[in-house]
This record gives structure tokens, sequence and C-alpha cells, in this order.
């Protein structure tokens, strides 16, 4: 419980200050609004029934009176009373307001700073654990739980301060009033908060049944009109009603057993709490006759309860609600605690030397994490040597799972390599800063990722200064331009969710664009032609090699049509380098390079035959 | 073509009163809970109003009889009082919920229903996710609005009733003026639930906005790392959290500042009260119990006039809601039997059971011999033409392999066989009678079809075969799966036939998918098969199965192939290759290879990826 305030405690920080604001608001509020019956009190009994001030006379109604200027001025001045009743309301509502607004401020500052350190942290977060992580988790904890903890800080904070204030304040008020007549007021508060936490402890589990219950409806909304199409091809129509009648069924049963449990808890509820009002009224009017209360008292204890007696109903509620506040705030704190990517500054030596571009790789090791996909030992890197001049354009060649992808995530530090090394420009890999090498890097995946922005600024995402003038002429390089244009809005058109649908090869020339106007020192393509035609790549590749001057480019191709177009040609399998050189080279030893290039001729030959 | 997923409504100036009552009318024949409801709504206003009258009962006797007022009447009448409220309580909560739950139940039941028949043209339009919220929280809402607001109404009139016909019965001139607090703290309330209401919504989009801001930044983590854009796209996110909380903020300030000018509008009432009201007392021409009375009325007129605005206001905000699934329960398909047709269906009746195979419930011959596009155009509803004055006759048992770029029209070919949509203008008629001369459901039943990305239900490997035949026995699943192949590698997962295929059958490899909704069409029996062919790349043990399933599917019925492969391309007995709307090319393999034509270059380049694919795959 304690480590539990702690950590609320430790999130509020910086809005420390505004909080204490806003509860001292909220006490003089309800203060305030105390004082309002008892204005209307003292002037029933003194001003109109004609009760005279007495020692016993409360404290509080005497000082009233006093400050109205006494019994029978105010019965002169009866005007008096609603005026201070207003002022008073005036003043609370004043400090009500600042308590609204300042709770806000400060709890929708503290959600702020949440969502903002959670959007930051997950930006730097490790490759590794994005590996692992589920994405509709990840947004769930960033949305509803921290959504949830607003709500506990802006209101549950308050109204369990507010409770705890009415307990300790407002009892001693009423006890300077009339101790018995406390006593009986507050008869059946304490068994209204705890019939309210068991209630809806118990109760728990049938809310749970029916989101579970809308949950699958909704499920099988989306089913069928996902495969509407096989729907209709099977003409199952009838079918599928009689599927989806059973969880709208099923959600609207739940639905009504979580309503009559409502009505019970309400009517009970309600029933208590009238309860406690007659139990007031009839007591106190009985004390009346006996000349031991007044109206005026009377009145004064029926409205306390009526402003106590709605937030002491929600107190069982907000008690049970207190564990939920609780858990999501663990949630969203276990994503926090992940470790960043540990990121050194920048040597000032690495700013201002040129980059090559120049690589080298010796004895290269890695083993993917049991926990990921490729725990089977595909993927691995056991043992990779080689070297990549200035300017140079390599080609990877190998079958799926043979490290090619793997290396290029260890050159971007996406992942870090256990053993052997990566010497980038002469400087070991594990000692650059990984946001200094990335600058460094051009990438395109295979299926890369766009944003949902307009086309200009998603191609602006390497260079953010790049002129217009240069932003088309990489989108020329990568046969790309023409495509954009033919679009109603050009370079500004939106793509992904929020607009337009790009094709699997139109994607990956976007990426080959936004990789080019980065300008990079090595530039990285992994089979990011894998769904443009023929045609366009040799475009493209003949595109890039006119900007070689610029950029030491490494291919990870499936395709000879890309493999040709290369300097040099390194064969992988199993994490190894089995072959390696010119085109001229492999095609002359017996390999998979040569099968593949014998498939470029056997084609032509095999088609005259069939034919 | 994409609506946003999360289309805010707007907000309308005025009450569309037909609109409501409209929606009222599916809640009438709840009438029995509608009709307790009411009672309730209106018992419970006059409890609220008179447990004051109690208390100015009660401290009036005891003032007056002292120690001889009749405490024995009072305990009883309040008890009473009590009793009564709980009970309506009771009531009303279960009533308005019945009605709530079962109204929602009843409109999504209908939209299904409708959704159901609607033709595909319908949903190229609109996004699932879109369809998916009309039918979850706006039938929710509409129907929360009918129930809960009917009893908010009929409730808070009542009760503003009880409070203005008790002050003006027990002193009229002091309840005149209590009662002018009334106008302003109903303009007041209706103006703060409106701004309160936009201010909300603007939450709500922005939290949809965040929402998405995370996922893309998720989905995209690496991508961001490998730009180097994390600061930039913090600051971005950090414009939208900002205008996320600005905006709470504004609605939490609107909300605290409401309730304090309210209550004190409240106690102005309520001073006003004891102000004439003790002025009256002092003169004895108002007891001291009329005058609690009057104070205790006065505070009481906040509540029903807030819950009368804040219902008001939610019906303008959800008046879009119950405009758009109004809107889609009158929607009519565009593509459903003529009224000719279903005149034929009425008197078609077939005794004999050898006809039965023959005949079609709508008269015509059920076998299918051939299929005919005659100077078919199409256009989707607002692009440009897709076919072009196409003409193509199909004979008994052929299969048709089509071919060629993409967007060149091959899959509205398809689409138009299985009429899923008309021809714009043209006729396809199947036995030489225009197929619109058919019986929908008869065409529809005689289709397999396998989709390029094969959508399975979530459920067991043998619901979705059987989803080809529902009476189909265990023995005619499996031997479907056998026939195409599918047996072997069904019985290799953990449960076999019983194995759960997984949301979408997103369990499954796409080429084990795709064995299955062979199965599922073999099973079906269908006289027309269509199969629009995976692109992406399946193993070759995988595609040697599907081979040597086709070859069953495709003996003795006529198909249409959207076909890659070229194992399926060969196995056509024409081939069709469609460009721009047009055949460009048409004869059988050797033919088109010899033409060296367009099919020559697809085919070569096609072969060529098969086996740099097959080399690569093989390793070294």
């Amino acid at each position: 419980m304690f480590s539990q305030f702690a950590v609320i405690w430790s999130i509020m920080r910086g809005h420390r200050l505004r909080y204490g604001f806003a509860l001292l608001c909220l006490i003089l509020a309800t203060v305030l609004n105390f004082g309002i019956p008892l204005i209307g009190s003292a002037t029933i009994d003194y001003a109109v029934a004609g009760k005279t001030v007495a020692p016993d006379t409360p404290g509080l109604l005497a000082l009233i009176l006093r400050l109205l200027g006494g019994a029978d001025h105010l019965r002169d001045q009866l005007w008096l009373a609603p005026v201070a009743m207003i002022l008073l309301a005036v003043v609370a509502g004043l400090f009500s307001y600042l308590k609204g607004w300042q709770a806000a401020l400060a709890s929708d500052g503290i959600a702020r700073r949440l969502k903002d350190e959670l959007y930051d942290h997950l930006n730097h977060l490790p490759a590794r654990h994005h590996d692992r992580a589920e994405t509709g988790d990840l947004v769930q904890r960033c949305t509803s739980d921290v959504e949830t903890t607003r709500q506990f800080l802006a209101t549950q904070i308050m109204e369990i301060g507010n409770a705890l204030f009415l307990a300790g304040a407002a009892f001693p008020l009423l006890l300077s009033l009339s101790v018995p007549m406390t006593l009986v007021s507050f008869a059946l508060i304490g068994p209204i908060v705890i019939y309210g936490y068991f209630y809806f402890r118990k109760v728990k589990h049938v809310f749970r049944e029916v989101d579970e219950a809308e949950g699958a409806l909704t499920a099988i909304i989306q089913e069928n009109l996902t495969g509407i199409r096989v729907v209709r091809a099977f003409a199952r129509q009838d079918f599928e009603r009689a599927k989806f009648s059973v969880p709208n069924d099923r959600y609207r049963d739940r639905s009504l057993r979580m309503l009559r449990l409502m009505a019970w808890y309400w009517s009970i509820s309600d029933f208590v709490a009238l309860s406690q009002i007659g139990l007031t009224l009839l007591v106190g009017a009985w004390w009346i006759t006996a000349g031991t209360f007044t109206v005026g008292l009377l009145f004064a204890f029926l409205a306390y309860l009526s402003i106590m007696l709605w937030p002491v109903r929600q107190m069982g509620r907000i008690l049970t609600d207190l564990g939920k506040a609780t858990v999501a705030l663990s949630r969203v704190r276990e994503i926090l605690s992940v470790a960043r990517e540990p990121e050194p500054a920048t040597p000032p030596s690495l700013l201002t030397s040129p980059i090559t571009g120049r690589l080298s790789v010796r004895d290269l090791h890695f083993q993917h994490a049991s926990t990921t996909l490729n725990a089977d030992g595909r993927g691995a890197l056991n043992g990779l040597f080689f070297d990549l001049q200035p300017g140079e354009t390599l080609a990877l060649l190998g079958p799926s799972g043979s490290g090619k992808s793997t290396l290029m995530h260890l050159l971007l530090r996406l992942y870090d390599y256990e053993r052997g090394s990566i010497r980038f420009d002469d400087r070991e890999l594990s000692t650059l800063p990984r946001a200094w090498l990335r600058r460094q890097i051009g990438v395109v995946m295979q299926e890369p990722f766009l944003f949902s922005k307009s086309l200009r600024d998603n191609l602006r995402l390497g260079r953010g200064d790049a002129p217009d003038a240069e932003i088309e002429a990489a989108a020329r390089a990568a046969c790309i331009h023409d495509t954009i244009l033919s679009f109603e809005h050009g370079y500004n058109t939106i793509i992904g969710e929020r607009g337009i649908t790009l094709s699997g090869g139109q994607r990956q020339r976007v990426a080959i664009a936004r990789a080019i106007l980065k300008r990079p020192a090595l530039l990285i393509l992994d089979d990011a032609m894998s769904a443009i035609d023929a045609e366009t790549e040799t475009l493209i590749l003949d595109a890039l090699r006119e900007r070689r001057g610029r950029a030491t480019t490494l291919v990870i191709a499936h395709r000879l049509a890309t493999l040709v177009h290369a300097d040099r040609v390194l064969v992988l399998d199993q994490g190894r380098i089995i072959q390696s050189g010119t085109h001229a080279e492999l095609s002359a030893q017996a390999g998979l390079y040569r099968r593949l290039w014998q498939i470029q001729t056997s084609v032509e030959t095999e088609l005259k035959s069939t034919v | 073509m994409s609506a946003p997923l999360h289309q805010e409504d707007d907000f309308k100036a005025r009450l569309d009163a037909g609109l409501w009552w409209k929606i009222f009318l599916r809640a009438l024949h709840l009438k029995r809970y509608l009709i307790p409801l009411a009672i309730s709504a209106v018992l419970l206003a006059v409890c609220d109003a008179g447990f004051a009258h109690v208390t100015r009962w009660v401290i009036d006797g005891v003032v007056r009889d002292g120690a001889q007022a009749p405490f024995a009447h009072y305990i009883l009448v309040y008890l009473g009082l009590t009793l009564v409220l709980c009970c309506c309580v009771g009531i009303f909560i279960n009533m308005a919920g019945n009605i709530s739950n079962r109204l929602a139940h009843d409109i999504r039941r209908d939209c299904f229903d409708r959704l159901q028949q609607l033709e595909f043209a319908f949903y190229d339009s609109r996004p699932v996710g879109w369809l998916i919220t009309r039918l979850t929280s706006d039938c929710d809402r509409l129907a929360r609005i009918i129930s809960w607001g009917f009893l908010d109404i009929v409730w808070g009139l009542s009760f503003v009733l009880m409070i203005a016909v008790s002050l003006l019965v027990m002193n009229w001139k002091l309840g005149l003026i209590v009662i002018s607090v009334v106008p302003p703290l109903a303009i007041i309330s209706k103006y703060f639930q409106k701004k309160m209401l936009l201010s909300a919504r603007e939450i709500r989009k922005y939290n949809s906005q965040i929402t998405a801001g995370y996922n893309e930044s998720i989905s995209g983590v690496r991508t961001t790392k490998t730009l180097v854009r994390a600061s930039e796209n913090l600051a971005e996110f950090q414009q939208l959290s900002t205008q996320m909380f600005q905006a709470s903020v504004l609605n939490a300030r609107q909300n605290a500042l409401y309730f304090p000018i309210v209550t004190t509008l409240g106690t102005l009432a309520a001073g006003l009260a004891l102000w004439r009201g003790g002025w009256l007392t002092l003169n004895d021409d108002l007891t001291l119990g009329t005058l609690v009375a009057f104070v205790t009325f006065a505070g009481m007129f906040f509540n029903p006039i807030n819950q009368l605005a804040q219902k008001l206001t939610e019906m303008q905000g959800a008046q879009a809601a119950g405009e758009r699934v109004m809107g889609l329960l009158a929607t009519t398909p565009a593509i459903k039997d003529s009224p000719a047709v279903i005149d034929r269906l009425r008197q078609t009746k077939i005794e004999d059971p050898q006809s039965k195979l023959a005949v079609a419930p709508d008269g015509y011959p059920s076998r299918i011999e051939t299929i005919e596009f005659r100077n078919v155009t199409f256009s989707y509803a607002t692009g440009p033409i897709v076919l072009h004055d196409f003409n193509l006759t199909v004979r008994p048992g052929e299969t048709i392999a089509l071919v060629g770029p993409s967007g060149g029209g091959k899959s509205t070919i398809v689409s138009l066989v299985c009429r899923f949509y008309e021809p714009v203008s043209g006729q396809i008629l199947i036995n030489g009678v225009d197929y619109r001369e058919r019986s929908l459901a008869w065409l529809q039943s005689q289709l397999g079809i396998v989709l390029q990305a094969p959508h399975l239900f979530k459920g067991t490997v043998r619901e979705n075969i059987r989803y080809g035949r529902l009476d189909a026995t265990d023995a005619e699943v499996e031997a479907a799966a056998q026939m195409v192949n599918a047996h072997e590698f069904i019985l290799q997962m953990e449960n076999g036939y019983e194995t759960s295929v997984g949301e979408g059958g997103n369990r499954l490899s796409t080429g084990q998918r795709q064995l299955l909704s062979f199965a599922r069409a073999l099973l079906a029996n269908p006289q027309l098969f269509v199969m629009d062919e995976a692109t992406s790349s399946i193993d070759t043990e995988t595609e040697q199965l599907i081979q040597r399933g086709l070859a069953t599917i495709f003996a003795g019925r006529i198909s249409f192939v959207i076909a890659h492969r070229l194992s399926t391309i060969r196995r056509a007995d024409r081939i069709l290759v469609i460009t721009q709307g047009r055949i460009e090319e048409s004869g059988s393999h050797e033919e088109l290879l010899r033409r060296r034509g367009h099919y020559y270059e697809l085919y070569t380049n096609q072969f060529r990826r098969e086996r740099e694919e097959a080399v690569l795959e093989a390793k070294s």
C-alpha cells in the first residue's frame, strides 16, 4: 500500500504544488458550502422562529449571527441572509472552479508527460525488445492505461481527499452543532461505504463478463465483414445470421444481468440513504418536541446529509477502482523501466572528418536471442570476413536464413555483435554512437515502412532541409516521380492509414528515393526491389551507379538482374561466405551463382523446345 | 474511399424530431417495459417531491403539537415513501436497461441482416472498421438515448412540474419568485452542455490520433531508428499530446465553471425563498415547516434541469449516428432477384426428386453449360471504365486462365461472373439466358471460390472446410481434404481436424490456407469454380500439393482462374491476356508462346523468377 503511494507520489513530480493548491481549493469550497446551510439555519432559528442566543448556542451559529449584526438586526434586515448565502456560494464556486481547473492542469499535465515519455522511450528501446513485444499490448498500455491513471489523478484522488476532509473536518463541525445529532446522522454512513465496497468487489467479474461479451460480439461482426466475400461465395447468409445471434444474445443477456445487479445495488443504497435522512428527520423532530433541538438545526443537518450522501455512496466504487489505477500505472511503468539503447555522445573528431563508407568485417559472430523467431539458428552469423571499399557496390546472395539481413541489422547497430569486429571508416562500430552511425547509412528494406504523412514529408524524413528540387531528383532516380505526379495532389498526397494506399513496388521506390535523398556514405538495399519489375529495376540501378561517387553500396538480392550490377558478389550460406568474386569469376565457378546465371540462358532454350 | 475509422459526427444545430420518433417507434414493441418505465419515472418524481412535503408536515406538526405530534404516522408515511421510491429505482433501472439492451440487440440484428444482403459495391466504399462502429457503439448509443433519455425526460419534466406545483400551491406569490430562476438555469445548462459535448468530442478526436501515433511509432520503430528521427517524431507527437492536454483542460474548466454557476443559481433561489418566506413567516403568513420546504425545493431545481439539458444535447450529438444507422437499415440491395424471378421462384414446384436435380428453383435447367459475356462494359461506382465491350464464350468444362498486369480487369471479370457486380451495359448469359433472369441465390450456391488471400473463419479446420456444405458428414469433409492433398498436413497439426486456425486463419501459411479453401470449395461441389491465385511465394512442396488439388477441382466444371504460377497457367484450356479491360491475346499456352507477344514476355519473366527462387530455395 505504501509503495503504491510512493509510486503515485513519484509520477506527480513537478505538479505536486499545483495538486496541493487544487486540494486546498476543494477544501475551501467545501468549507464555504457548509456555511450556506448554517446561515439558513441561524436565520430560521434566531431571526424567524425567535429563539434567543444563549450560552449553549453553538459557537458557529453565534458567530454567524454576530457577523450579520445580531438576531434582531437580521430580523429587520432579512435580505442580509440571502445576500450572505449568495456571497458564500459565489466565493465557494470560485474555489470550486479553481480546483477543477488546477486539478485538470495537474492531472492532464502528468498524463501528457507520461505519454510523451512513453513515446520517446519506445523509440529508444533496443530492437531486441521490439522483436518480442506486441504492438496492440503496447498501444493499450500507452493509451487506456494512461487514461485510467489520469482519471485516478483527476477525480479519484480528489474525491478521496474530499472524503477524508469531510470525515476529518465536517465531523467536528457537526459535533460542535450537536453531538447526539451528529452521531445519529452518521449512523448509516459507514454501512453505506462498506456495502458499496463489497458489492462492487463482488460483482466485478460481472462487469468483466459484459466487456468480454462485447469483445466477442465485435470480433464476430469484424470476422463476418472481413470475410463477407466468402459468406457470399457460399451463400451462407443464414448460417452467419445464426452465428451472429449467439454473441448478440449473450451480450444482451449479460448486460441485463449486470443491470439487475445494479438495480438491486441502487435500490438498497437508496433505501439506506433515505433511511439515514428519515432517521435524522424523525429523531430531530422528536428532540424538537423535547426542546433539545431546533428547526434550524434540523434544516442544517438535513442539508449536510444531502451534500454528503452522494460522495459517500460513490466511495464504495471509488475504493474498488483504486486497484485498477495502480495496476494500470504498474503496466505503464513496466515499459518505462526497460533500459534504453545506450547513447554515448558523438566524439568531436567524428564530426569533422569526411566519411568514405569503407567497411571491414572480421570474424563476425552473432546468434539471435532465444525468444525471437530465429531461435533455430537461422539468420546466425558464424565468422564472416569481407571488405568493402569506398564507392564499391557489393552484392550479397544466399538462401533465406543465411544471415544477410542479420548483417544489415548489425551494421545499423539495431543489434550488437558478440564476437569479431566491424570497422566503419577504420573505427570499431561498437564504439560509434548509434545516432551518428545511422545518419551515415541509408537503408531500404524489403517491406519499407512509410509514415502516414504526405509523400514529400516521407521523402524528407532522411534529410529535413532538402530543397524541393532535390526531392524531385531523388524521386526521379527511384523512378517514382511520374507516379507521384499522377496522383491528384502530387507530392502533397497523404499516404497510409489516412490517405491512399501504395502498392508494394511503389512503397519500395519511395523508400529508395528517401534513402538516396539522405546522401548516405553507405547505402544498403535489403531485397529492396522484390516488387519492382525488372525493367524499372535496371533504370534505378543505373541511376544509383551514376551517383556511385557518393555512396558505397551493399545490395542483398535474389535476382540475377540485380546481381550483375555489382562490382563484387558474396555468396552466403549458414552465416559464412562460401564464394566471392566478380561476375565473371563466379560464373566460371560451380555454385549458387552459376546456377542462377545458367537459368538466364536455359530459359531461352527451354522455351524454344516447348514450342 | 477510406473514410477515417473514428469519424466524428457533425453536431446538429436542430433536433430532428422525425428521426428520433422513427427510432423510438422501433422501441414501441417493448411496451411491457416502456409503460412501467414511464409510470416509475413519474412515481419517482412524486416521491422525490413528497419527501420535502413530509419534512414540512413533520416540522409543522412538532412545532404546533409538540410531543403530541403523530410520530407513528410520520414513521409509517416516511417508510412507505422510502419503500415506494426504492422500488421505483429498482424498476426503472430494470426497465430502462431492458429497453436499452433489447433495442440495441434488435437494431444490431437488423443492421447485420441488411449487411448480409447488400452488394459488394456497398462494401467497396466503406471500410470494415467504419461498419463495425455502426453495429457496435452507434447501436448501443442510440438505444441508450432512447431508453435512459426517455426516463430522464419523463422524470425531469414530472419533477420540475411537481416542484413548481408544490411551490405554487404552498404560496403562489413566493412560488413565482422562486420559479423565476428556472429559465436562466435551463438556458445556462443547455449552453454549457453543448460546450462540454463539443470539447469532449475534441478530446476523443485527439485521443484517436494519439493512438494512431503510437501504432505508427511502434510499427515503424526500425525506420525511425535508421533515419534517426526519434527527436523529430517526438516533437510532432508532443504537438498532439499538447493539443489533447489543452482540450482536456478546456473541458475540465467548462465543467468546473458550470457546476458552481448552477449551484449559485440554486442558492439564489433558496436565498430568495428564505428572505421573502422568512418575512412571511415573521408575519405569520407562512409556517416554519413551509419555509423549510420552500428553501429545500428551491435547491432541487438543478438536478432535473441538468438532466433534461444533458439528454437533449446528447440527442443532438448522436443525431448523425442515428441518421447513419437508420440510413443503413433503409438501404436496399442493388443486386437482387427481379419481380419476374421472384414470381418464377414461387411458381416453380418440383415434386419429382429426379427432376429436382435437373431443374433449378427458378425453373431453368440447373446444369450450367455455357457462360457468355456479350458486349459487357463495366465501371466501378465513380471510377473509369474497367471493361470495354467485352466478349467471351466459355464452353462446358473449360478452364480459363486470366493473366496480365494488375488493374487490367481480371478480378472484375471474375466478380461479374459471380454476379457480385452486374454489367453496366451488355449481358452475361448462362446457357443463353441473361443471368439477371435467373435466381441470384441459385447462381451463388453453384459457386466455389478461392480468393488470393484465402479467408478462413476463426474455428477449427473441420468447421472451415464444412463451410462449403453445412450438412456434410465428417467423412465427406475428410474426403474433400484428401482430394486436394490437404489431409496429410492437417493430420500433422496438433489436433488434426480439430486444430484451431486462428483469427482469419493466421496460424496457417498462405499455402495451407489455400489448400483448405480448395477443400471447402470442393465440398460444395460447385458447377463454377473461381480462383484468384496467391502471388506470394509458396514453398515447392505446398506448390506441388496445390497443383495436384487443382487437377481434381478443374475436372468437369467451368473454371475461371486469375493465374500467376506457370504450372496453373499451363493447366488451363484457354489463356486470356487481359490488358486495359480488353482481351489482348487469347489461345492455348503453345499458341500464345509461338506468337511471341505479351504472353511470351510475361511467361519468360515469371519462368525466370520461379527458377531463381527454386535455385535459392534448394540451397547450395
